[in-house]
């Protein structure tokens, strides 16, 4: 197979393995600008050698036990509570090092049903599905680690405004795609969606702004 | 520990109750659009990702507007 060839049989492999790496860099970059970077890494090395030995012995297994949003409500929980009494965590950051395994782990594996279905053809579509799903690995991690150090410069607000933005959508592209929705395009309707979510909640909160002008504390658990 | 199980007892509870009706809400958005992707015709089938879509912002929105009512009648009460 040639360099062209294997490009174009790499691509699809390529763009829905990136998605799921997107999603994991988001939510390890996500932990790791507000809490600190040792245990989201910590994490996503245990969940690359968990997914290893997984692929490597038992093939592919479902690790969708714990909600995500538990893990996030009780981490955003206790760094609220650690602001208010004025303190630093210093021990082990046990919350921030399950969220990133559980995500690295969950995608990591997300990757691996998807080089299994486009390398299902043969050798040669195995190779191409494998070559596709290494470079969407290496671009996306690589461009993590590029904005690891700007990101820390974004305001924490604006951070979760975009990491629950990505969150929604790539929830609500999934869950279509698990009932039998087809999308136009497939994963390009992604940042569609992306983009009607963020219209959506920056249409909100000038809402919010006109609606409660002075000012005021509101959550969507307050309702 | 105690932190972290009262932590997940917390966020257990406002899941379920506080935010009840947004749950509910999204709930019967994802069960409507499994009914149109299962049963419709198939012009609708192929759009039950965008009905979704627009269930979803309808929510949010709903859901905030009621948020910032209840957030201003407290405010003027107070």
């Amino acid at each position: 197979m040639d360099l062209t060839t294997l490009a174009i049989a790499a691509t699809p492999s390529f763009i829905a393995s990136a998605v799921e790496f997107v999603e994991a860099a988001t939510i390890v970059l996500a932990v790791g600008v507000t809490r600190g970077w040792r245990a989201p890494l910590v994490g996503t090395v245990l969940a690359a050698l968990t997914l290893a030995v997984i692929v490597g012995t038992l093939g592919v297994a479902l690790v969708n036990y714990v909600p995500e949003r538990l893990l996030l409500g009780i981490y955003k929980r206790e760094v609220a509570e650690l602001r208010a009494q004025g303190l630093k965590k210093t021990e082990w950051d046990w919350v921030g090092t399950i969220v990133s395994y559980k995500a690295v782990l969950l995608e990591g594996t997300e990757v691996a049903f998807i080089v299994i279905s486009f390398g299902a053809k043969g050798v040669s579509a195995m190779s191409a599905a494998i070559w596709g799903a290494v470079a969407a690995g290496v671009i996306v991690t690589g461009l993590a680690a590029a904005i690891r150090g700007p990101l820390t410069a974004v305001p924490e607000n604006l951070l979760k405004f975009i990491v629950g933005a990505m969150l929604t959508t790539f929830g609500i592209f999934w869950f279509g795609e698990g009932v039998g929705a087809e999308w136009p395009g497939d994963a390009l309707s992604i940042p569609v969606i992306l983009a009607l979510v963020l219209a959506t909640s920056w249409a909100s909160v000038r809402m919010l702004n006109v609606i409660v002008p002075e000012g005021a504390h509101v959550e969507a658990r307050n309702v | 520990m105690s932190s972290v199980l009262r932590g997940i007892w917390d966020n257990t509870y406002g899941l379920l109750v506080d935010d009840g009706q947004l749950a509910v809400g999204a709930i019967a958005a994802l069960a409507i659009t499994w009914l149109i992707a299962q049963y419709s015709s198939e012009a609708l089938r192929e759009d039950a990702g965008w009905v979704l879509v627009a269930m979803v912002v309808v929510l949010i929105v709903a859901n905030l507007y009621r948020a910032g009512r209840n957030a201003h009648r407290r405010r003027r009460t107070s």
